[in-house]
């Protein structure tokens, strides 16, 4: 019963369960950060080197002129909706099951908008004059192109990280302020200030649940334009097999899927390395993997949809990227990409027999690894075969390029872990005390 | 003065604030202070918010500002276009779009900080209960010719405890 219904437990018990994890810091956790920064370290190292010796230490060149850069700013981006579309979903809907899914989500949605909202910064190689981007009066008259959808990209991003740190934040400060009674000093120090000296007042809990749907819904709208935005850095374009009228709502559905994924492998690492077996149950594992089976099922309409279209129209230069996909210098990846996002999820979630916490833990790392393919394949093929086919050209990624991929990587992880010490990462205040246990 | 009394249950809690209202008390003079959030029957203790008008004009301030600022820096450029439309509705709608979305989402965030008082300066000659988990803390500003009427009403209606704290 407690299992399935862990708000049935005694209050005194969540908040011990819940706070302990800040606690206590295990060998094992600091050698996972120490790792991690490693990884970092080495990637920063290359955008160091990157910064100091040009482009040219890349594999981009004439004609793929966007490789791993874009390809990882598409992919966390896609990622990041995770958290923020799904915990909107589930509090708009009043699902009861996503009480101990919301914070993880939410803070997956704001460590990936910081790790995206980087590669635009490092693919301009000149990092430094990143500022250009920002409209403001200069002498030279140099304004940005407003109808850049490069452009579009920075301000959706900007406001959907600023919706997302807030979102995360406002249902923080009851926990925060929880925190601030019993710590260590430094600790109550900060909890005090972020939590801004709340009182728990039925004021302060209006104000909270108003705000709270009303950032639902607005961020439900923001995150979708954001990743229809990212698309346009695309479809807006005449390349083959990129302008496309379905490109918007394929990505939402793609990052939708990614975003899952990441949250379902988020969960069952922190499940084992928190001990939050009681909170994150089975029944939260089970209702994931049907929406990753779901999302799995739309991904596989919308790609089929998209190639079939693009088979059918016969168009040669349209052609020329398709056989490269499916058959040519790509088809290995397009065909790990198939069996990564369909062929997986769909034997081991669709099986009921087959469908538990590890095999929703393996079909979401297939899916992470199929969604990076599908982003890599749509970004190398298209530009590697341009429309003047003379100009065609293949891409081949220097180590700079895998490093820094590496480095984001490690990056979310280093995050992750720093945010699951400082917060709970299950909002403690949303668990309400059921009056007869407490007794 | 204030009162402050404990409940464990929330019929009773709200039996307590009706009877309290019945006899004169301001609903702006009771504060419940709970662990989480106490969803109170409508009509008991309501909380009127102008949080979603303040969110619709945040947004309508911002968006129009942003579309007015893009116009204004595309007509800056000093390019012979040949008749091409130098300000476009297409290329502007998503800066729109997504500027209008910032300034709801700021707008919210600040009417929240405004309306829960967490962005004010507190009295901090009022007592704050100390609330323990489970337990419902209504606290009452009262004067002296009210607390023993006052106190009877909570003792009628169930309170666990009820204490009387002096303004600092």
């Amino acid at each position: 019963m407690a299992a399935s219904a862990p708000e049935l437990l005694p209050y005194a018990k969540i908040r011990e369960d819940l706070f302990r994890p800040l606690s206590r810091g295990s060998s094992g956790y600091w050698m996972t950060v120490f790792a991690a920064l490693a990884v970092v370290t080495l990637g920063m190292v290359a955008w160091g080197i990157q910064v100091r010796d040009g482009m040219g230490v890349t594999g981009l060149n004439r004609p793929v002129f966007w490789g791993f850069y874009i390809v990882d700013f598409v992919f966390w981006i896609g990622i990041s909706h995770a958290g923020t579309l799904i915990s909107a979903i589930l509090r708009l809907t009043d699902a009861a099951w996503r009480k101990p899914v919301t914070r993880a989500a939410e803070a997956i949605t704001v460590f990936c908008l910081m790790i995206g909202g980087m590669f635009p910064i490092i693919h301009l190689g000149r990092s430094w004059l990143f500022f250009w981007l920002i409209p403001y009066p200069n002498p030279r008259l140099l304004w940005p192109n407003f109808r850049s959808p490069l452009l579009w990209d920075l301000i959706a991003i900007l406001t959907y990280v600023t919706g997302s740190v807030i979102y995360l934040y406002l249902p923080l400060i009851p926990d925060m302020a929880q925190l601030a009674e019993h710590n260590v000093p430094w600790r109550r120090k900060l909890y005090r200030i972020l939590s801004l000296g709340w009182t728990g007042s039925d004021r302060e809990w209006h104000a909270l649940e108003r705000a709270m749907k009303l950032m639902a819904c607005i961020i439900l709208a923001v995150a979708v334009s954001v990743h229809t935005v990212v698309s346009w850095d695309f479809s807006m374009s005449i390349a083959p097999m990129w302008h496309s009228t379905i490109f918007g709502p394929y990505f939402v559905a793609g990052a939708i899927f990614s975003g899952i994924a990441a949250l379902l492998l988020v969960l069952g690492i922190l499940r084992r390395a928190l001990g939050l077996e009681l909170y994150l149950t089975g029944h939260h594992f089970n209702n994931l993997s049907k929406l990753l089976l779901l999302m799995s099922l739309l991904w596989f309409y919308f790609t089929f949809a998209e190639y079939q279209t693009v088979w059918y129209g016969n168009e040669p230069s349209e052609m020329a990227v398709f056989a490269s996909r499916i058959r040519g210098a790509y088809a290995l990846f397009f065909w790990a990409m198939v069996i990564c996002n369909f062929v997986v999820p769909f034997v081991l979630l669709g099986i009921r027999k087959l469908r538990n916490i590890n095999t929703a833990m393996i079909s979401s790392v297939c899916v992470l690894i199929g969604m990076w393919l599908e982003r890599y394949l749509i970004v190398a093929p298209t530009l590697g075969n341009p429309r003047i086919t003379a100009a065609s050209g293949g891409y081949v990624p220097t180590w700079i390029e895998f490093a820094i991929t590496a480095a984001t990587f490690a990056g979310m992880i280093v995050l992750y872990l720093l945010f699951s010490k400082l917060f709970p990462i299950i909002a403690v205040w949303e668990f309400k005390p059921h009056p007869v246990e407490e007794d | 003065m204030y009162l402050i009394a404990d409940f464990r249950e929330q019929p009773k809690l709200e039996a307590a604030i009706l009877a309290l209202k019945a006899a004169g008390i301001d609903a702006h003079d009771m504060d419940v202070f709970s662990e989480e959030p106490v969803e109170l029957r409508r009509g008991i203790l309501d909380r009127p918010s102008r949080m979603s008008l303040v969110a619709v004009l945040g947004a309508v301030a911002t968006g129009g500002l942003a579309t007015a600022g893009v116009y204004a820096a595309q007509h800056n450029y000093r390019l012979i276009t040949g008749g091409m439309p130098v300000f476009s509705f297409w290329g502007t709608g998503v800066i729109t779009y997504e500027t209008t979305m910032l300034g709801s989402v700021l707008a919210t965030f600040g009417w929240f900080l405004w309306e829960s008082g967490l962005l004010r300066k507190r009295d901090k000659s009022v007592p704050v209960p100390t609330v323990l988990p489970g337990v419902m803390c209504l606290r009452i500003r009262c004067f002296d010719p009210h607390v023993t009427r006052v106190r009877q009403i909570l003792d009628n209606a169930g309170a666990t405890d009820i204490a009387r704290k002096e303004v600092a």
